[in-house]
């Protein structure tokens, strides 16, 4: 064996000990805030749609008891907003924290350094690193940066980093959201549901955060996921439908 | 006993073929709630995307021909609800019946009912629609 190769061998094994130290680090992490007995098992395939809960609306699930106080500035926007301007008719993915409200299923996975949220309707993913990272300047996006943490049996998640978006609040009151967006998120198990508590915080348009609870059910065995594979044709055709509100 | 044992089933089967437009968007924009149409004619084509299906059909409207457009559900929801691309096929004569569209020209309809000309389901056992809503939902705040 030369030099080299004893150079080469050696550096690959420190490299693979250092992938292992870094992975058992991550592992660490999560539990060294919560003990295993206090992290719930959110694991699995939640069904999120009208067996579970109401469909969403104008009204749901922001309702008469939980409707945001918006400010002028949102006043202002909900006044002008022009529906064809909705960026879901070309397929941009709805945001938190309507996401989560849509009914459709989502998949949970529970790893040791993160959890991650795959939600059938537009195909979105969502990482929750548990490990302590920190957003970069490349973090921003659509559904934001997110890091949490188990806390009394619960999952507790924040997210920021959000990118403005004209619809950011839900999919049918035109109240924008802004990049100051923040939504804090609690997930619990009660018997065989998953229940969450939805909380959305924007200083630019919300005069104080607003929240709703949900819950989704356990999908049938054997489901899976399926595409959702936006259709940027059909996707922009009911727009046709309606008068326009601008020349 | 009979009589109300039909009248059930009759509304069994208008139920059935209700599409509902669900969870993208509003649908007082595009289509008038407070109106109803009905049309009949030939499939042109049946469009089982996301996050919207559309069914194409021809009818004449003042000595014209002219092609709907018939918002659907999301296909996620409607494939798992037993409707596939063939559910419709070209040609297959429908009759139509929902909420007009607003935009002048346009010729629109969502929220509709999908019948044969004769009013029977369009598909045997006419598991056609979305899953109803349990009666007072879940929990929503």
């Amino acid at each position: 064996m030369n030099a080299k190769v004893v150079l080469t061998v050696g550096c690959i094994a420190a490299a693979a000990a250092l992938c292992v130290g870094s992975a058992l680090v991550g592992a660490q992490t999560p539990t060294a805030s919560a003990s295993p007995s206090q992290i719930p098992d959110l694991g699995g395939i939640w069904d999120g749609t009208t067996r579970a809960r109401p469909v969403n609306s104008e009204r749901v699930p922001w309702g008469k008891e939980n409707f945001p106080e918006l400010n002028e500035r949102a006043l202002a926007y909900q006044k002008v907003f022009d529906e064809a301007l909705s960026p879901k008719y070309d397929c941009q993915p709805s945001t938190s924290p309507a996401i989560q409200y849509d009914p459709y299923s989502m998949q949970v996975s529970q790893w040791p350094d993160r959890v991650v949220f795959r939600y059938e309707k537009d195909d979105q993913v969502r990482t929750v690193w548990l490990d302590g990272r920190k957003p970069t300047i490349y973090d921003w996006g659509i559904q934001g940066f997110s890091v949490g943490r188990y806390e009394g049996n619960a999952l507790l998640v924040e997210t920021d980093h959000f990118v403005f978006d004209i619809t950011g609040f839900d999919d049918y009151n035109g109240i924008p959201s802004s990049q100051l967006k923040k939504v804090r998120e609690r997930y619990w198990r009660e018997g065989q549901e998953l229940r969450a508590t939805v909380t959305v915080e924007d200083q630019l348009f919300l005069r104080k955060p607003a929240s709703y609870t949900t819950r989704w059910l356990p999908q049938r065995p054997g489901y899976q996921l399926s595409a959702w594979d936006c259709d940027p044709e059909t996707s922009r055709a009911p727009v046709r439908m309606m008068p326009q509100k601008y020349k | 006993m009979t009589s109300c044992r039909w009248t059930a089933l009759g509304l069994a089967a208008a139920l059935i073929a209700t599409v509902p437009v669900i969870a993208h968007h509003s649908s007082a924009p595009f289509y008038d709630a407070t109106k109803k149409i009905e049309a009949q004619g030939p499939v042109t084509k049946l469009l089982l995307r996301n996050p919207h299906s559309f069914l194409y059909f021809e009818s004449e409207v003042n000595g014209k021909k002219v092609e709907w457009q018939v918002e659907l559900g999301p296909a996620a929801s409607l494939t798992r609800t037993g409707w596939t691309s063939d559910t419709l096929k070209p040609g297959t004569i429908v009759r139509v019946s929902g909420q007009p569209s607003r935009a002048e020209g346009s010729f629109g309809m969502c929220c509709a009912r999908i019948t044969r000309p004769d009013g029977s389901p369009i598909t045997p056992g006419g598991r056609v629609t979305e899953e109803q809503q349990p009666p007072g939902g879940g929990l929503s705040r």
